[in-house]
């Protein structure tokens, strides 16, 4: 029970009402009349409402008391629990006491309405009296309510106190019941109470004062109030009474025995003095506002008051037991702590009482020094138990109190009438003063409460300066030091503030936490919850990347060209790698080999073959065979080959600078064989050191009138068409870009032109078959030094840097030039249309001569337009040249239109007649001369410088026409000849100057033409003829060594010879 | 935001003679990295596996700001009276803005401040010191 009587304390001091009570309690010690007047106002005004409430109440009471009876019998069983055994013990003396109290009362009742008489004043005052003696009553049963009702509704302590204290009226109502008679008076007493239940405590205490003003009289008045008290009680109380008052040495012991009762007791006390504070206020705030609600809490605590009232009678009886039980101790200790109560009346009066106070101060502090002797140990630890002590001395004050009242009430009783004004003027005073004092009494109490003494001593010692009555010498001396202190800072800061500089800082960012957004929020949050995370595969990651094409592989190597020795290429063999590998081996190209080895093989033979002419060992032994009067020794070229069957040989040519390479011309087939080359011209190129096959094979679809090599090196073959084209072969070029043929198990190119005028150029081409063409050197050197300079000179010629000369029937003379291309386009050429696809060379057209305006005379021309046959440059100076014409005439023109003299060769005798001059030739060695072979058996030898021959020999053929005619290359002073009979002849002028030295029919074929071959440079005296027969063979015959082997100053004694005939 | 309880307690030695600068006699100055360390290693060791609690943070902080401050004194910035604020927050997403701005002699006060964080809660730390002259 304690700790929640404990805790209602604490409801009940809730700050708000605490700062209330502070306010009012101050603006009550400043307001003291105002406020009291207000009392006085409010206690008319309720003294009107009370009448309503007597009658409110009056019908109440009736039922209440039928329900009394029922809970006396719920009481007994109600005790048996609640209490302790102690109390069970004593309920049946408490009974007793009880019905004597009852009795007692009845009798003041009944003196009471005696008292009552004309005057209200006087039963006010009276009815006061009444109320302080009821009260001692309304203690004990108040504690019994306030047991009962923490039991019931703790949490209504704070307003269940009005209530309480209604209750407590009510209950003593209903103990007055059984006196109808001042049912009346007693409810407008109780509502009195309500009034003044604020003030009892202050009554008592002034009662006390009242008590105390009796001691200073004498303790005349104590002693009565001792002797009434002995009185009331019965006899048995008196023996307790004495018996404690003779224990009060041995109390310590006694309490002991008592222990748990007087403790318990204390403690309510304790309690209830606050509560009694702190309702005091209560009840004061709450009837001065609102009168109403307690009207509706009537209800409530009436049903309530049922069941307490059973309980507080009970409890009252138990409680007075216990009282006078403990009266003995404390009507002892009440002797010492007297003086303490009045000190702390003292101090709750001061302010109203100022004079009293200053008075009582001293007092009090000499009163504190004896406590602890009086109190023994109670006092030894005075400031905890002070509070213990407080509620003890209020305890003993109110039974002070109550004995008091009943004292005066006593007193009353034997005091006479006339006092009695006298009594009801001081009462008014003392009530007019409790109330003052009850404003202030809870303030008190609630700082002892709060355990601060000092402060509370402290605040009314303040509050007694304030009043300039009272003077602490302890707060002045602290203000005093406090003063000193506050300028000794103000010192000090005054003389720091001249050293430093307090300046604004910047304001320093202690914390920057931005707010999370949401999805982060998610996140965070996710794992706390009850929640799970669901996962749904979209396969929109599922990505998928891919490169199709492939990793570029890069290796580095290095390849020489050409390959100086086997390592040609090499690299690193991985990326890398630092060291280089060299690729020993290089790739074999069967092919490039097999052509490789057959060009080898072709120079092998070649040499092979030459050797052996150099050593003659096979020579004559082939010769044998077809050995003719003028030859050691003849070979045939292998022309048994099949698509040469049947082919007549028309034209036979050599290269001036390459003496062994051999141009045949092959016309068309007699009989169409089945091979698909029959329809085409055949040019063969041969090697007279390889005679067993061709070198190579030109094909042509046009005739070939005429052919020559390309004058520096054998490497390109040009020939004249009758149809007037000109055609050339490059004979470097690949072999696959002709057609290939295999016949008789051999492969056969047959090349196809190169570059063929056919078609293209019009305006400028042939119009008439092609006759001649010749090489023209442009270089002039060859004047300073013939034939032997040709080798040197073949290096300077291979830039092509040399012109072609055609010449038709017509007497047109075309110059071209022979061009290499630098590109090679396979596809074929777009701009020149006569180019093969993959061609390096064509021929662009230089110059025309027609010859016929230019070297004829008029005279010659007027007859008729001679026809040219042929034509010869001087191989000295290429810009003159020969023509030799069908009129027995041989014209001398100049290529840049010079005209030089003679401009015509005529023959010794005659003008211009139908000789045809079939063969013209310039000597090989550099001289001036040519000779002229004519139609009608006439050979002419010419100088350059003379119209006229130097000799002529006009019979040597029996009239046969010359069809060639040709120098020997070894000697100065031979040459050949042939005629249409097919005779061979051979002059040699130093030995006879008049006829051929040898003359050799060739029976077995005719000889379609003939063309002389050596090796002017060598000194082996290889001199031969070519002989193209009729057949198709060609027959090479090489001459007797006394006309091939070159003599001593031969070419001086020509000379002599020469000009000799001149 | 739930509201933040702070609680600063104050320091004084009530010394009498001047001392304008701290280096004059007492060699050691409130510098901030230390005491930042010190109110960081305090925070680390109280503050761990602390949760937000609105009943017990007013206490956390008040235990909190003595202990620093009771250690601050230990490391001997004799001169300096100090004032130690602590600020416990919630840690719900919202963002914080916190800033000091201090009237002072800037060549002897200064203050540390460190910020401690975990899933519940932020606690915020800072220790002003003022020299005491």
């Amino acid at each position: 029970m304690e700790p929640e009587k404990k805790r209602t304390k604490e409801d009940t001091w809730k700050s708000d009402e605490l700062k209330k009570h502070l306010r009012v309690s101050q603006s009550d010690s400043q307001s003291e009349d105002k406020k009291q007047k207000e009392k006085k106002l409010q206690r008319d005004r309720k003294t009107h409402d009370m009448v309503d409430y007597k009658g409110y109440i009056h019908k109440d009471q009736d039922k209440d008391r039928g329900k009394a009876e029922e809970r006396t019998s719920e009481r007994e069983r109600f005790k048996s629990s609640e209490r302790d055994r102690d109390k069970l013990r004593d309920r049946e003396s408490g009974k007793d006491h009880h019905r004597e109290r009852e009795r007692e009362k009845l009798k003041e009742k009944d003196q009471e309405i005696e008292g009552e008489g004309p005057e209200k004043e006087k039963h006010i005052t009276r009815k006061d009296k009444e109320k302080v003696s009821d009260k001692e009553g309304d203690r004990k049963y108040r504690r019994d309510d306030l047991k009962q009702m923490l039991i019931e509704n703790n949490l209504k302590a704070s307003g269940g106190r009005d209530k309480e204290q209604r209750r407590r009226r009510e209950s003593k109502d209903q103990l007055e019941q059984a006196n109808i008679r001042d049912d009346v008076k007693e409810r407008r007493h109780t509502e009195r109470k309500v009034k003044e239940g604020k003030k009892s405590e202050s009554k008592n205490s002034l009662g006390e004062f009242l008590t105390k003003k009796d001691e200073e009289g004498g303790h005349r008045h104590k002693s009565h109030r001792d002797q009434e008290l002995n009185k009331d009680r019965g006899r048995s109380h008196i023996d307790k009474r004495e018996h404690s008052v003779r224990g009060g040495k041995e109390r310590p012991s006694k309490e002991r025995s008592h222990g748990l009762f007087v403790k318990d007791g204390e403690e309510k006390y304790v309690s209830r003095r606050r509560k009694e504070g702190s309702s005091i206020e209560d009840r004061e705030r709450q009837l001065s506002k609102n009168n109403e609600k307690r009207q509706r809490e009537e209800n409530e605590r009436k049903k309530r008051d049922l069941k307490n009232s059973e309980h507080k009678k009970q409890g009252k009886s138990l409680r007075e037991e216990e009282e006078t039980s403990l009266q003995h101790e404390r009507n002892a200790r009440d002797k010492g702590k007297s003086i303490e109560r009045e000190k702390k009346e003292d101090t709750s009066q001061r302010p109203h009482q100022g004079e009293h106070v200053s008075a009582w101060k001293p007092m009090q502090r000499q009163k504190r020094e004896e406590e602890p002797e009086i109190g023994d140990n109670y006092l030894t630890n005075y400031e905890d138990d002070f509070e213990d002590y407080e509620d003890d001395f209020d305890d003993d004050d109110n039974e002070d109190n109550d004995n008091e009242a009943r004292d005066s009430e006593e007193r009353l009783r034997e005091i006479p009438v006339s006092k009695k004004s006298e009594i009801e003027e001081i009462q008014r005073a003392i009530n007019a003063e409790n109330e003052r004092i009850g404003t202030l009494l809870p303030k008190q109490i609630k700082k002892k409460s709060e355990k601060e003494p000092n402060m509370e001593r402290q605040d009314s010692s303040a509050r007694g300066s304030l009043c300039g009555m009272f003077m602490d010498f302890e707060t002045a001396n602290q203000r005093q030091s406090s003063q000193i202190m506050a300028t000794k800072q103000k010192k000090r800061s005054s003389e720091l503030l001249r050293l430093i500089d307090l300046d604004f800082s910047v304001s320093f960012s202690l914390l920057d936490l931005p707010p999370v957004n949401e999805y982060d929020m998610y996140i965070r949050n996710f794992g706390k919850t009850n929640t799970k995370q669901a996962y749904v595969q979209s396969n929109e990651d599922n990505l998928e990347r891919d490169v199709q094409t492939d990793e570029i592989e890069t290796l580095e190597k290095w390849t020489q060209h050409p390959g100086d020795s086997v390592l040609v290429s090499g690299g690193p063999r991985s990326s890398n790698g630092v060291s280089t590998d060299i690729v020993v081996t290089p790739k074999i190209d069967s092919q490039r080999l097999t052509n490789f080895l057959r060009s080898a093989c072709q120079v092998i033979a070649v040499l092979l073959e030459e050797d052996r002419v150099a050593t003659q060992p096979r020579w004559n032994l082939r010769s044998r065979q077809t050995s003719l009067s003028i030859s050691d020794s003849c070979f045939q070229l292998n022309t048994n080959l099949p698509f040469l069957h049947g082919r007549k040989v028309s034209c036979l040519h050599i290269s001036q600078v390459q003496r062994q390479a051999l141009l045949s011309v092959h016309g068309l087939p007699e009989k169409p064989g089945a091979i698909q080359l029959d329809r085409k011209y055949i040019v063969c190129v041969w090697n007279v050191w390889q005679p067993s096959s061709p070198q190579k094979v030109l094909v042509c679809e046009a005739e070939v009138s005429c052919c020559c090599f390309s004058p520096s090196k054998a490497t390109l073959v040009f020939a004249g068409t009758m149809d007037g084209s000109l055609v050339v072969w490059d004979l470097r070029e690949d072999s696959r870009m002709h057609h290939c043929v295999k016949l008789n198990g051999t492969d056969w190119i047959f090349r196809s032109p190169t570059f063929s005028t056919d078609g293209i150029l019009s305006s400028l081409n042939h119009t008439y078959p092609v006759l001649a063409i010749e090489p023209v050197s442009t270089s002039v050197y060859k004047e300073q030094n013939y034939g032997l300079s040709h080798l040197s000179s073949q290096e300077e010629m291979s830039g092509l840097s040399f012109q072609i000369a055609s010449m038709d029937e017509n007497g047109t003379l075309n110059l071209w030039v022979a061009v290499e291309l630098q590109k090679v386009d396979l596809a074929g050429s777009q701009s020149d249309l006569g180019l093969i696809p993959g061609g390096k060379v064509k021929l662009v057209h230089s110059s025309t001569v027609q010859l016929n305006s230019s070297l004829f005379p008029k005279d010659i021309l007027c007859l008729r337009k001679p026809q040219t046959l042929n034509i010869k440059f001087l191989p000295s100076n290429p810009n003159h040249f020969i023509v030799g014409t069908d009129i027995g005439v041989v014209s001398h023109g100049a290529r840049h239109d010079l005209r030089v003299p003679p401009k015509l060769f005529k023959p010794q005798q005659g003008g211009p007649r139908s000789i045809r001059a079939n063969a013209v030739d310039f000597s090989p060695f550099g001289k001036p001369i040519f000779l002229v072979g004519c139609s009608d058996g006439s050979i002419r030898l010419h100088q350059m410088t003379s119209e006229h021959p130097l000799i002529q020999w006009n019979d040597s053929t029996n009239g046969q026409p010359v069809i060639a005619l040709q120098w020997a290359l070894t000697r100065p002073a031979v040459f050949f000849a042939l005629d249409a009979s097919s005779t061979v002849y051979i002059w040699d002028l130093l030995e006879n100057d008049l006829c051929p030295v040898a003359k050799q029919i060739i029976q077995s074929d005719k000889v379609m033409t003939m063309v002389v071959l050596g090796e002017p440079e060598k000194t082996n005296g290889l001199l031969g003829i070519a002989l193209a027969k009729q057949s198709g063979i060609i027959d090479i015959q090489y001459v007797k060594k006394r006309w091939a082997l070159p003599q001593s100053e031969e070419s001086e004694k020509l000379q002599l010879l020469l000009e000799q005939s001149l | 935001m739930t509201p933040c309880r702070y609680r600063a307690s104050s320091y004084n030695m009530g010394t009498e003679a001047y001392v304008p600068r701290p280096d004059d006699f007492f060699p050691v100055r409130f510098r901030s990295s230390a005491v930042k360390e010190c109110i960081h290693a305090i925070m680390k060791e109280n503050l761990a596996n602390v949760q937000y609690n609105p009943e017990e943070t007013p206490e956390l902080t008040q235990s909190l700001s003595e202990t620093i401050k009771d250690r601050l004194k230990v490391e001997g910035f004799h001169r300096y009276k100090m004032v130690v604020q602590v600020v416990i927050g919630e840690q719900r997403g919202e963002g914080v803005n916190m800033a000091a701005r201090c009237f002072w002699d800037a060549d002897t006060d200064n203050y540390a401040q460190d910020v401690f964080m975990n899933d519940s809660l932020f606690c915020v730390v800072a220790a002003f010191g003022c020299f005491y002259y």
